[in-house]
């Protein structure tokens, strides 16, 4: 699968049992990227795109049912465990720092992903954006 | 827990008390106070009468919602006796993340409220229902003429931008945009304005951009005894329109700085012991004077870098986010700016 989550400066996702951030063009960008193929979430993050997208398959065990090629978009699970099973990773960076009690907990580096592309871009509520897709 | 907690509210808030207070527990274990102080908290708290939407509407009102200033106080069931004592975490959750909002106060009218000053001189509770129309509109200005409770000027060369104490925003200046007030500037040190407060102000600050929502912001500065400077701040958020849904907080952040032992009681502070040895070499000092030349200089106000205008960053800068400021070295850095490390200004 291909993972795409959003973090902070402090690869953050979540405080509290909710997002750190959220933002309309990011959501439309993820729908324009990802359209064609499966894009996986769960009901949390389902909710965020209500109504939107026919691509979007919305199941809890989103990270267990991904097939190779699917898209899965994660914002409140610790993806670790699923790790073996990622073949690319795209994060989002808010560029900004935010409390958190969830972080994206895969070490790219100390794991062999590389940093194949990086890309900003402005956001509705945020200045910039990045876009780093990670491969290995 | 949550229904439980505002039940008591009515109660406890219509009595103004002092709250206890361990005085070996936050802020004060890897800072320590050197001052014979009482057990308690006299964190100035605006009442539940005045501090209330309706109430605040009929205040004085500013061009960005009603404003209004108090002086009375109202007892927080917060007691910093629970807070654990700082331990590397820049803030801590306090009562489960649920903050002491009633539901009643849930509203979609804009009002911000600021404390009186106490008879030190003191901050207490400030207090808005922060929304897009609250938010600043007009460049931000200099504050270096406040002087908040317990202020000085303290160097060290480990602590980020130099400096240790921020004249720090009770509600940011990015969620209100209420910036020279002395009612809503403390005695912060860095590592709290910038690591411990700033994160959730970022984060209301988006929520509201992005979805036009209101978000419900109570910060309480916490003073044990006679106290000038803060122990730390209870910080409290709710979003209205999705009841909390998007944002809901209640943490206390620690005034201390990592490294550096505070007097609470004074502000006067030094480098920790384990400290010495770990910045000998390179001899952290404090010093009393503050640099005075006035200079223009160019601010980002997304990344709080800045920069001397000919500086080649500035032309990369985002409109939106450059600003222009005529003022000292000093009052930037204490305002929570650092330095271009281009241009070095």
């Amino acid at each position: 699968m291909i993972l795409i989550a959003c973090v902070d400066d402090g690869f953050g996702m979540m405080f509290n049992h909710r997002r750190q951030s959220q933002d309309r063009v990011l959501r439309d960008h993820i729908i324009a990227l990802t359209s064609g193929k499966q894009l996986w979430m769960n009901h949390y993050s389902a909710k965020q795109f209500d109504g939107v997208a026919g691509q979007i398959n919305t199941d809890d065990s989103c990270l267990s049912e991904a097939a190779p090629g699917d898209y899965c978009f994660v914002e409140d699970e610790d993806v670790t465990q699923y790790e073996q099973w990622i073949e690319k990773i795209i994060l989002y960076k808010w560029n900004r720092k935010y409390p958190s009690d969830l972080k994206f907990g895969i070490p790219l580096k100390e794991h062999g992903w590389v940093l194949s592309r990086s890309t900003d871009f402005a956001g509705s509520s945020h200045d910039k954006i990045t876009e780093e897709v990670y491969t290995r | 827990m949550k229904n439980a907690n505002r039940a008591l509210l009515p109660f406890l808030l219509a009595v103004c008390i002092l709250l206890s207070a361990c005085s070996s527990t936050a802020g004060t274990s890897a800072n320590t106070s050197s001052n014979d102080q009482s057990s308690t908290i006299s964190s100035q708290v605006s009442s539940e009468s005045t501090s209330t939407p309706e109430a605040a509407e009929s205040g004085t009102g500013s061009s960005t919602g009603a404003t209004e200033n108090v002086n009375s106080t109202f007892s927080s069931p917060f007691s910093l006796a629970s807070v654990p004592a700082y331990s590397k975490s820049p803030y801590v959750e306090v009562n489960g993340n649920q903050p002491y909002f009633t539901s009643s106060e849930l509203t979609t009218k804009a009002f911000e409220t600021y404390s009186d000053l106490d008879s030190l001189g003191r901050c207490g509770v400030a207090y808005a229902n922060i929304c897009k129309e609250l938010m600043p509109t007009e460049e931000r200005g200099s504050i270096g003429a406040v002087k908040p409770s317990g202020w000085q000027i303290a160097k060290y060369d480990f602590v980020d931008g130099k400096y240790l104490y921020n004249r720090c925003h009770l509600i940011g200046f990015q969620l209100a945009g209420e910036n020279a007030n002395e009612k809503n500037l403390i005695t912060g040190t860095r590592y709290m304005n910038v690591d411990g407060m700033l994160p959730f102000e970022n984060m209301v600050a988006d929520y509201v951009k992005e979805t036009g929502n209101h978000v419900l912001y109570r910060v309480t500065p916490i003073f044990e005894g006679k106290n000038l400077v803060a122990s730390g701040v209870l910080m409290e958020a709710e979003s209205v329109e999705d009841k909390g849904e998007g944002i809901l907080f209640c943490v206390y952040c620690y005034n201390v700085e990592p490294g550096v032992t505070i007097d609470y009681a004074t502000g006067n502070n030094q480098l920790s012991a384990d400290t010495t040895q770990v910045t000998s070499g390179s001899t952290s000092t404090a010093t009393s004077t503050q640099q005075s030349a006035e200079q223009t200089y160019i601010l980002n106000t997304n990344t709080h870098k800045f920069h001397y205008p000919s500086c080649s960053s500035v032309q990369d800068m985002s409109e939106s986010n450059k600003q222009t400021f005529t003022g000292t070295r000093d009052e930037l850095i204490a305002e929570g700016y650092s330095p271009c490390g281009r241009c070095k200004p």
